[in-house]
């Protein structure tokens, strides 16, 4: 199959355990802590029960009628204390903690507090990504600098979507109707992975994203490239991709900017050769998977909204050579 | 006395409430196989990453189902329409339900919406938005089609029968009990089932306001959830939940009220704090009706609404653990004998506690937001439906099967079945915390390799099979019991309450004297079953005139009135079967039938209302 | 037989349902039976499930009203006040008649229950007609297809109108039964029927105050 192929050194993990921003390490050391205290708790009442267990039928069958309720007054205190004092405290603990302090470091940020804003929109089934006040759209993966605080909106396209990366920090549904917003921040240069998590359909599976984390420097660069137009095809093969993409049925739903294709149903293609992967991390960004997208994307992603063209042999390698030089 | 009537007709036209009970079991048993195989193929296709056991549409058809079944179509009429039927009447010491023809016209309803809605799957065109179904994506414009039409019109017909059942439950419970079986001398199963059935009540017309809206959005055109056009996504999930969260107490809370029964007949114990568990068992249902919005906390709501409802969410653990505690005291203290129903019961504290556990962690809105819609939260309430629903229902099985057939089962397969039910939902549910906090979302037909979700996964798959095996091993054990088992006689557990004290199987009037009660554990009462040994000697109490049922008034349990109950009647089915007419004509659009149908219930119900009690002669 | 006391009463002094055969012997029963029948309970269950799920729809209403900046919106013409509130208003002086022949039938009067019956009916159906004609009437205006405002609007209205059209079914169904005169189960009708109108009355009073609220 070659589904199995897919994916497999698309890099970054999605384990909320694995925290590399101070919001996702927050979440995770309040989770330790709640799981060493439940393993207690799980303990007691475990014992409880084995204790009984260990003291079965030390009694005579039957209820005794003199003493029906035996150990009831003690028993009371056990309810009580155990059962009402002691989980109102733990719960009012956390309840401080968590809703108190972690809340706050880790919720949508005060709007002077960012440097900077990106705009995550979920459509079925990929991630657009836009910088406001630049012209770079892309999708699938989002590039952020390190050590900056961002301020991530999330919107939808059509159903609810949920922006989630789970290494930075919580997540956040996309509404329609409504701007969720989120933090981004991340500690040190990487790639991290994330993925719808709200029920969106059929191919909810297949609608990953990477948060790419640069240095600065390098962000700047990148976000400089991005803006800019499509880069003009230079061999013959690709100027004869570029005629069909924008002739054939490509342009009325993807965009590249620079040419006449405007279509917003699909992701934007501009700068598609500088990214990783393809279809919402489904498949590797190389040649081969390219051309075999193109062909029956419906193999790799049963469901999405791209249909079969037809297209010949020698049309998809054209294509493929101008969607290759989109760097 | 009375007799039911012979053949198949009795059963059709039956009224009895341990025939409806019956019929119930048997109907939910099928429907919990259907969940069941559901999700063993959700399993194999999770069993390891890019599987193609079955494609992302059947996939989604199925969790879909999945969820439907187990919640509206297992537990729901499993605990309330099968254990609730045939006990509760057995346990307050009445001879029927308080309308035993609604009660009927419940099960048929039942039948009818679970056909229905299963009609869509056989049919490849099941719901497939998850049985949360959130709009927009469940919208015409996302799901053409009839798949979320079934839902709307299932869930509303299937709500019907749940109300129906709830408003019976309560009068009987209120009015029903034997003379002198004050409030305070329920047993605390009758407390559970009181809980439930309120919360059914006042839960559901949130989700049948929220699905008729849907149906009219999709149907009809108007804009309930269309944001363009002043409507709100969101008014769909804070119905959704209105209903949702309570619902969670709705299933478990009977269960709760199983495991108060078995407790105590196998601990020889009342139940430790009596007042403080009745009051726990109200109690949780009413604050899980102020909670809802925590299954919401990821859609941006305000934070002052968000931690709101944390705060609530806190305060609901509260009930729980009075009941935790007063369980554990009851087996500390009491004379334990771990026979397979208490250990059914015991696993059962077990798994509920671990489930709750989980359940406090989501009160802390950011662990919340960053693990809800993973595989940990399947986790948790898997524990919680699973663990603390179904684990009962299996023990409570074992425990009145002696009173349902009248023969015991076999104690060491039994016993091996709960040790495979439990050891295998532990490794079918475990896993899914890890693989939760690892990052794997929910609803998702399949997931990638190279993130590490390969092994917990394949655990899970054969936990799931695992427990399947000890599922099988259960009913197999229950089913030769049947045909095999020793006679049980009355009352084989020396069990605490009423139905101990009657023969088993129970004879359709259930008791041949009016009992007499001074305890929440009648039976335990020695002088007052030895008055009732009298009483029926000496012939009073008897109420032996045509189908006589004593009324009492709802707290003191003062004797109120004696009034004629109806006989067998086959108005209830004529009348489900009437509005599963008409549901099917609403899905089909066909308006001018449906009108037509309307004008045939509405003479069922004058048929049905043309039996009147006979007046005795003078 | 022995006078054995269950549950404080003794057997004797516990009326059977069975045993009126007119109005006279009804009455007795009743003076003798202790609250309310088990039916009044049962249509306070259902009662109790229908006024939940008018409470859910008024929530909706607000909670659309709340995220719409103009309510109703713009081109979509605000309900009428006047002549709505006449009607509520006439139709709720029908709990008076239903009360008196619940009262009737009590005391046995079966000739005043039937003209309190009959009075009430009038005046229901009189509403439900009007009614009927002006929801159709307003359709010509507006459409629940308009926007969300028409949607709940016609949905709350039409629901309430059902509610009143069954509350006249189970009218003109009691004034067949009492037409053959007076039993316990016929009492336990009347006395529920009244109560369900009281229901549908105050249901219908607070839809239409829901309703015209959009005007303020």
């Amino acid at each position: 199959m070659l589904l199995l192929l897919t994916l497999a050194g698309c890099g970054g993990s999605q384990n909320t355990l694995n925290p590399h921003s101070h919001p996702a390490a927050d979440i995770a050391n309040l989770f330790w802590v709640m799981m060493a205290v439940s393993f207690g708790g799980l303990a007691l009442i475990t014992g409880l029960l084995v204790f009984a267990w260990v003291r079965r039928g030390r009694r005579g069958f039957g209820a005794d009628p003199d003493d029906p309720h035996p150990g009831e007054r003690p028993s009371w205190f056990v309810v009580v204390g155990m059962g009402v004092v002691f989980p109102l405290m733990v719960v009012i603990a956390l309840f401080v903690v968590g809703n108190g302090v972690i809340i706050s470091s880790t919720q949508a940020p005060a709007a002077s507090s960012t440097a900077m804003t990106v705009d995550a929109i979920g459509h079925q089934w990929y991630w657009a990504f836009r910088y406001p006040g630049t012209k770079a759209v892309t999708a699938g993966e989002l590039h952020i600098p390190v050590r900056t605080r961002v301020n991530l909106v999330a919107t939808t396209a059509d159903v609810i979507h949920s922006f989630w990366v789970p290494e930075l920090n919580r997540k956040v549904d996309t509404i329609p109707g409504r701007q969720n917003r989120i933090l981004l921040y991340a500690n040190t240069p990487g790639v991290f992975r994330g993925q719808c998590a709200e029920y969106c359909g059929l191919q909810h599976a297949h609608m990953g994203m990477l948060v790419i984390v640069q240095s600065k420097a390098q962000f700047r660069t990148w976000l400089a490239k991005q803006s800019a137009p499509a880069a003009a095809p230079t061999t013959a093969l690709a100027r004869h991709g570029e005629q069909i993409f924008l002739d054939g049925p490509c342009a009325s739903c993807h965009a590249i900017r620079g040419t006449s294709a405007r279509g917003f149903v699909g992701p934007d293609l501009t700068h598609l050769a500088s990214r990783t992967t393809l279809a919402g991390l489904t498949i590797p960004n190389r040649a081969d998977y390219l051309a075999r997208w193109i062909v029956d994307s419906q193999h790799f992603k049963p469901g999405n909204q791209m249909p079969d063209f037809n297209l010949s042999q020698r049309q998809v390698h054209a294509l493929v050579a101008y969607l290759e030089g989109l760097k | 006395m009375w007799q039911s009537r012979p053949g198949v007709l009795g059963w059709v036209m039956t009224t009895d409430h341990k025939r409806i009970g019956l019929l119930y079991f048997w109907t939910t048993l099928v429907l919990f196989g259907a969940g069941g195989a559901e999700a063993l193929i959700i399993r194999t296709q999770l069993i390891q990453p890019n599987q193609h056991v079955v494609g992302p549409s059947t996939y989604d058809q199925l969790f879909t189902m999945h969820g439907i079944t187990m919640i509206f179509f297992f537990i729901i009429p499993m605990t309330t329409g099968a254990f609730g039927n045939y006990l509760l009447p057995l346990m307050l010491g009445a001879r029927d339900m308080a309308f035993p023809r609604m009660n009927a016209l419940s099960f048929w309803i039942f039948l009818g919406s679970g056909i229905f809605i299963y009609t869509s799957l056989f049919l490849g065109i099941a719901p497939n938005a998850g049985w949360f179904d959130y709009v927009p994506l469940a919208n015409a414009k996302f799901d053409p089609g009839h798949a979320i039409d079934f839902y709307c019109l299932g869930i509303i017909f299937n709500g019907i029968s749940s109300s129906l059942t709830a408003a019976n439950f309560i009068v009987t419970i209120l009015k029903m009990r034997a003379p002198g079986m004050s409030f305070n001398r329920m047993p605390l199963f009758c407390f559970a089932f009181l809980a439930a059935s309120w919360g059914l009540l006042f839960a559901l017309p949130s989700l049948t306001a929220d699905t008729i809206f849907l149906f009219l959005d999709r149907n009809v055109g108007t804009h309930f959830f269309d944001v363009a056009k002043g409507g709100s996504t969101l008014l769909w999930q804070h119905l959704f939940w209105i209903f949702g969260h309570p619902e969670v107490y709705i299933l478990i809370v009977p269960a709760f009220g199983i495991a108060t029964e078995i407790i105590p007949a196998f601990t020889q114990r009342r139940v430790v704090a009596f007042p403080l568990v009745a009051v726990a068992e109200l109690l949780v249902v009413f604050i899980g009706f102020g909670v809802w919005a925590h299954h919401m906390f990821a859609t941006g709501m305000p934070t002052v609404t968000v931690v709101f409802f944390a705060a609530a969410t806190a305060v609901v653990v509260i009930p729980s653990t009075i009941q935790v505690f007063a369980w554990c005291m009851t087996f500390v203290t009491g004379n334990a004998r771990f026979k397979t129903p208490l250990l059914f019961i015991a696993g059962f504290i077990f798994m509920f506690v671990a489930g709750g556990l989980t359940g406090i962690m989501f009160l802390a809105v950011p662990f919340d937001q960053q693990v809800t819609d993973t595989y940990f939260v399947i986790a948790h309430f898997h524990y919680i439906i699973f663990g603390a629903a179904v684990f009962p229902i299996f023990g409570g099985m074992y425990f009145w099967f002696p009173k349902v057939t009248g023969k015991l089962y076999f104690e060491l397969p039994g016993q091996i079945s709960f040790w495979l039910i439990f050891l295998g939902t532990n490794l079918l549910f475990f896993p899914m915390h890890i693989v939760g906090l690892e990052g794997m979302p929910r609803r998702n037909y399949t997931y990638p390799s190279g993130l590490g979700w390969g092994p917990e996964n394949l655990a899970e798959t054969i936990g799931s099979y695992i427990t399947t095996v000890g599922i099988v091993v259960l009913l197999a054990n229950l089913l030769v019991s049947y045909f095999r088992g020793l006679p049980a006689g009355p009352d084989p557990w020396h069990g605490a309450t009423l139905e101990w004290t009657i023969p088993s199987p129970p004879p359709e009037y259930n008791f041949a004297v009016i009992p007499k009660v001074s305890s929440a554990y009648a039976n335990w009462d020695y002088a007052d079953r030895e008055e009732d040994r009298r009483k029926l000697a000496e012939g009073v109490m008897v109420l032996e005139q045509g189908h006589e049922q004593p009324v009492s008034s709802p707290v003191d349990g003062w004797w109120a009135e004696i009034v004629e109950m109806p006989h067998d009647s086959p108005w209830p089915i004529l009348l489900a079967v009437a509005m599963s007419i008409v549901f099917v004509l609403l899905l089909l659009h066909l308006w001018m039938g449906f009108c037509f149908a309307l004008a045939g219930i509405l003479l069922v119900l004058l048929g049905w209302h043309g039996e009147e009690p006979q007046e005795r002669e003078a | 037989m022995a006078d054995y006391i269950a549950g404080g009463v003794p057997e004797r002094l516990v009326p059977r349902t069975t045993e009126a055969r007119n109005a006279g012997e009804a009455k007795v029963l009743a003076g003798r039976r202790r609250g309310p029948s088990v039916a009044f309970w049962g249509m306070a269950m259902i009662v109790a499930s229908e006024v939940t799920l008018f409470g859910t729809f008024i929530g909706t209403y607000y909670y659309l009203r709340f995220n719409t900046p103009h309510w109703p919106p713009v081109g979509t013409p605000e309900p009428r006040v006047v002549v709505p509130l006449v009607m509520v208003g006439i139709l709720a002086t029908t709990s008076l008649p239903m009360q008196l022949a619940a009262r009737a039938a009590r005391r046995g009067g079966l000739w005043a229950a039937r003209l309190f019956l009959l009075w009430a009916l009038v005046i229901q159906c009189g509403y439900l007609v009007y009614e009927i004609h002006d929801y159709v009437d307003q359709l010509r205006r507006s459409v629940p297809q308009d926007n969300a405002y028409s949607s709940i609007y016609y949905t709350l209205l039409g629901a309430d109108h059902a509610h009143v059209a069954i509350g006249i079914l189970l009218v003109v169904w009691l004034l067949w039964k009492l037409a053959r005169g007076l039993t316990m189960y016929r009492l336990n009708a009347v006395q529920v029927v009244a109560f369900y109108w009281h229901a549908v009355n105050l249901l219908t009073l607070v839809v239409i105050g829901v309703l015209l609220s959009a005007t303020l």
